[in-house]
């Protein structure tokens, strides 16, 4: 009969994790799951706030997609962008999407972003760092408009500007240089244009078109591909060949298939 | 095992630190939140509210600190309503010990805690990386508190009153941050007394300033 | 008890058609069949004091507690069954440690009546379960001064200035309300208390009974602690003289 919980013997078991880093230690390869190198940001400006991404996904040295969401919906309110293993930013918005849908549901209230913000880094932090998600949350909810970076061990940073992923840096850079307070609506989305471009040119993790949100009291713009600064431009040249640059020195014709021909038979009754 | 940082966890390489003077509490913090050798956030707030008058200040890693403190948050909640009266700071500082030591093989987290309360007014507890307490006049904390023992140790006074004390937080913590790569920025103070807690702000421009070399 | 035999006593978790728990109070007869246990809450701490019935004379004295202490500064009277008061205190032990370990400091008397008292209410809501036959008094001094709670069966617990349960409680607590328990002290309140258990004891049904004797005072550092043996001496002759008295005014 004791009144005392007893913390050892609650919570997860990281056993399992333990051996696999012993397994990988002694010379055995674990599956690799596909990271996003990313550039992601967020910005608040006077009406509201900005969302930004670029559009590249990776496995490896390969470019697996070039044009993908990273800016994740979150509630009508909210937008959540992701770095890191896209299977993790993907399950783990979702599944917070999903929460929040229900708690609007059981309250009949708008969301707020610090509720996004506390699930989600009370589940990443009970995960310790396993879950792959590097996150740009931001939203406006009926105390105004906020913006959180998530990181995967589950801290998090509530700043008016912010830049997540390997091209974070790259974009740091441009919002460190350029932001204000009080900025426009377009100066805003300019700004976070810029600084994933910094990004898509300067990362080698990150690459193709700009995804732009706009979130603002009461209303949402998603401007998906806001930028293309990688569209395929007209060839200066034609590089065809012209008909008969190769001269045809033997022409040999076969039959590959050989047709005969018998009665049908009849399958009619 | 003892507990280390994982890879990619960000880091409060940091200075805090907490005086007891006469009539209240000074608490103070640099702002510096590091990732590797980048700065994840140069304004960061580690002075972490716990309850009206009791703060504690956020050394280690900064997921485990941020969840250890959302849990004390929660549990002094609880006790406000169960006792219908607020904790104390030993009972804040109390929970903390409680978190940090049975959790400690997975913890990185280096707390100070710091308060006003009815029965014994101004009170510094300093909870260390094992989970051990100690009540101090004064405690210091994060990776800059190695290069200050002695300036701090040299000019603690007893009885000190608000502006000292203010002053001797200050100068330690820029010291602190001039000479620890993990610490810097801006210095982010708290004044508790009775009245209640009054927040400062020191831009990294205005910082004190000492020899330079 | 007019509905006895209709059924309705048969489990704790039915109640009778007028909305009354029959488990719960056959539970509290248990403890008016038991000796006395009282507690007086006065100035400076208090004062706890049981009649503990002695079956046989061959009982060594000072077995079978009735007073325990919980924590340095938390003594427990229980009247009831012996071996239930046992698991209490037990419990009781267990939420003062609990309490110390989590916040740090000594538990103060609600928090513990309030946690012992829905310990208890919860052996009268299961059917596989029954009810604890016994009330614990809890005496300590906490930050607030000197406090006296006691937890009943059914769960229910009150703040007392001075209480009474067993089979003397009518004859104790119409001794005890005579009182003037704000202007005592303990050093007052342990006379009091052993003439007030003198007096609740039945010569006629009972022979022979101990005399458990404890206190909590500024005299103790408010650390519980048993009556030294002088004031016992002391106390029980002041009692025997009032009950002489008494009956020097009878006749």
């Amino acid at each position: 009969m004791d009144a005392r919980i007893d913390l050892n013997n609650i919570g997860f078991d990281f056993d399992l994790t333990k051996r696999n880093a012993g397994l990988e230690a002694n010379g055995a390869t674990a599956p690799k799951a596909t990271k996003t190198g990313t550039t992601i940001v967020g910005l608040l400006f006077k009406d509201g706030l900005v969302l930004g991404a670029d559009t590249r996904a990776t496995e490896g040295p390969i470019v697996a997609d070039k044009n993908c969401e990273k800016i994740h919906y979150i509630a009508p309110n909210m937008y959540c962008c992701g770095a890191g293993t896209a299977a993790d930013t993907e399950f783990t918005t979702n599944m917070i999407s999903s929460q929040m849908e229900l708690h609007r549901m059981s309250t009949g209230r708008e969301s707020r972003v610090v509720t996004a913000m506390t699930l989600l880094k009370q589940y990443l932090f009970r995960h310790q760092g396993h879950i792959s998600a590097a996150l740009v949350l931001g939203g406006f909810d009926v105390t105004g408009p906020h913006l959180y970076t998530i990181y995967p061990h589950g801290s998090t940073d509530k700043l008016p500007y912010v830049t997540m992923g390997s091209g974070s840096l790259a974009a740091m850079s441009i919002f460190e240089s350029r932001w204000r307070s009080d900025m426009e609506r377009q100066e805003a989305i300019d700004l976070v244009k810029d600084a994933i471009e910094a990004g898509i040119f300067n990362d080698l993790g990150s690459g193709s078109n700009v995804d732009v949100c706009v979130i603002e009291k009461g209303k949402v713009d998603y401007l998906r591909n806001y930028a293309r600064p990688n569209e395929r431009a007209q060839k200066e040249q034609s590089y065809k060949f012209p008909r008969g640059t190769t001269a045809v020195l033997k022409t040999s014709i076969r039959d590959l298939v050989q047709v005969t021909e018998d009665t049908a038979m009849d399958i009619s009754t | 095992m003892a507990p280390s940082l994982k890879s990619g966890e960000v880091n409060l390489g940091t200075t805090i630190m907490a005086v007891v003077y006469d009539g209240g509490v000074i608490i103070g913090a640099d702002s510096r939140t590091t990732t590797g050798s980048y700065i994840a956030n140069r304004v960061t707030d580690k002075l972490t509210k716990i309850h009206d008058r009791i703060y504690c200040c956020r050394s280690g890693s900064a997921a485990d600190t941020q969840a250890v403190a959302d849990i004390v948050h929660y549990y002094t909640q609880m006790y406000q309503v169960q006792h219908n009266a607020a904790p104390t700071t030993q009972v804040v500082a109390s929970l903390f010990r409680e978190l940090c030591y049975s959790n400690r093989n997975n913890l990185m987290a280096g707390i100070i805690v710091a308060g006003w309360d009815e029965r014994v007014g101004p009170s510094v507890y300093s909870i260390p990386l094992g989970g051990s307490i100690h009540k101090q006049a004064y405690a210091i904390g994060g990776s800059g508190s190695s290069y200050i023992y002695g300036y701090c140790d040299a000019n603690y006074k007893d009885h000190m009153n608000r502006e000292e004390a203010i002053d001797f937080v200050k100068k330690a913590i820029a010291l602190a941050m001039s000479r620890d790569g993990s610490s810097g920025g801006t210095i982010r103070l708290a004044v508790i007394t009775e009245g209640g807690v009054e927040r400062m702000f020191v831009p990294g421009n205005q910082l004190p300033t000492f020899y330079e070399g | 008890m007019t509905s006895i035999g209709t059924g309705y006593d048969l489990s704790v978790s039915t109640y009778s058609p007028d909305g009354r728990l029959f488990q719960v109070e056959y539970a509290g007869k248990a403890v008016d069949n038991s000796g006395t246990a009282i507690g007086l809450r006065v100035k400076d701490g208090v004062v706890l004091a049981v009649e503990k019935l002695t079956q046989s004379k061959m009982l060594v004295p000072g077995s079978n507690l009735r007073i325990q202490a919980a924590d340095r500064h938390i003594g427990i009277a229980t009247s009831g069954l012996l071996a239930d008061t046992k698991h209490i205190v037990n419990r009781v032990r267990d939420e003062a440690r609990s309490y110390r370990d989590i916040y740090g400091i000594p538990i103060p008397a609600k928090v513990m009546a309030e946690r012992l008292g829905l310990y208890v209410q919860a052996y009268t809501s299961y059917s596989s379960v029954r009810p604890f036959g016994c009330s614990t008094l809890i005496g300590m001094v906490d930050e607030d001064g000197p406090q006296l709670y006691m937890v009943e069966p059914s769960g229910n617990f009150w703040g007392y200035h001075a209480c009474a349960v067993g089979k003397g409680k009518q004859v104790a607590r119409t001794e005890l309300e005579k009182l003037k328990l704000a202007d005592m002290t303990a050093r007052q309140a342990i006379k009091e208390a052993t003439r007030v258990i003198y007096t609740a004891h039945d010569e006629a049904k009972d022979k022979e009974f101990e005399l458990e004797l404890t206190w909590i005072s500024d005299e103790t550092n408010g650390r519980f602690e048993r009556v030294p043996k002088e004031l016992v001496a002391e106390a029980e002759a002041y009692a025997a003289e009032s009950l002489s008295a008494e009956m020097d005014d009878d006749e």
